[in-house]
């Protein structure tokens, strides 16, 4: 097993904090950027935070600090509305991390995001469709998967390079 | 192994998008703006029979929304959602893609006009 040593108590509730931390602040930083006219297209660099900790630390950590991000993200917006989007592809991109935490090897996790963020993208739809009652928004779909390949591509090698480095801090 | 069928999902899933959006084509004629709001119908609009520019005012607890309607095309012009993304959208003219104000839960999308006559001919 390549994953680290689960570290617990005191010390565990730190990463957990810190982690959250840090991808509150790479959502509300991205938030800043220039809006891209089609709706739900962005990088989702706090992507990267989510694979780190699932890969690392596990399923139910990786769980915490997304909905801890997902939550405060919503509340620092001020769009509460956000909310039940963010929490439906963040709940629906958790469930195909952690299926693809037991299929990647090590030198593969690059692979996990652009995979995640499709179903992030198709989970946000799930929810809009069900908000608006209507298939409508489906015709959006083409556009966020390519998109989300795209991006993902960009924060999975992100977080694949994150991985071996803070490895070679912890040696 | 297991890595490699997941990046041929991701490929296929790439080029079967990219492959409905070069193939789909919109409403030929006749476009018609449905305006709603939780799936509820607030406004029909024939878009080739609109000779002046006008806008309406979409209100609800959630928000308020302005659109305006030009002849074949129709957009959201103001919001008061702090994102704006219906109104970055601009103008659509076919059945592509709608527009959404996810806060309002407000949708604009154009539908043909099935069964009318001027429409069929035109």
């Amino acid at each position: 097993m390549w994953m680290a040593r689960p570290v617990k108590g005191a010390g565990r509730i730190a990463r957990l904090a810190l982690f959250t931390a840090i991808a509150l602040t790479i959502f509300m930083a991205e938030a800043q950027l220039p809006v891209i006219p089609v709706p739900g297209v962005k990088l989702g660099l706090a992507n990267i935070v989510t694979v780190y900790v699932m890969f690392v630390m596990g399923p139910w950590d990786a769980l915490l600090v997304l909905s801890g991000r997902v939550f405060l993200g919503a509340v620092f917006s001020g769009q509460p509305m956000t909310l039940i989007y963010s929490a439906a592809g963040g709940l629906l991109s958790w469930c195909a991390l952690c299926l693809l935490r037991k299929a990647l090897t090590r030198e593969h996790i690059w692979l996990a995001s652009p995979a995640v963020a499709v179903f992030h993208n198709f989970g946000q739809l799930l929810a809009a469709a069900a908000v608006l009652r209507s298939w409508a928004v489906m015709a959006y779909l083409p556009y966020l998967v390519i998109a989300a390949v795209l991006a993902g591509l960009f924060t999975g090698v992100a977080a694949q390079t994150l991985i071996r480095r803070l490895d070679r801090i912890r040696k | 192994m297991k890595a490699k069928v997941i990046l041929l999902l991701l490929l296929g899933a790439v080029a079967a998008s990219a492959a409905f959006l070069l193939l789909r084509h919109g409403n030929a004629s006749a476009p018609v703006a449905r305006i709603t709001r939780d799936g509820a119908v607030l406004e029909e609009i024939a878009l080739d029979k609109v000779d002046a520019p006008y806008s309406l005012t979409f209100e609800d607890e959630s928000g308020r929304n302005v659109v305006t309607v030009e002849r074949d095309r129709i957009r959201v012009s103001e919001a008061d959602c702090p994102d704006r993304v219906c109104v970055n959208q601009g103008w659509i003219s076919d059945g592509t893609v709608p527009i959404i104000c996810l806060p309002h839960r407000l949708m604009i999308e154009i539908v043909g006009a099935g069964g009318d006559v001027d429409g069929a001919a035109g």
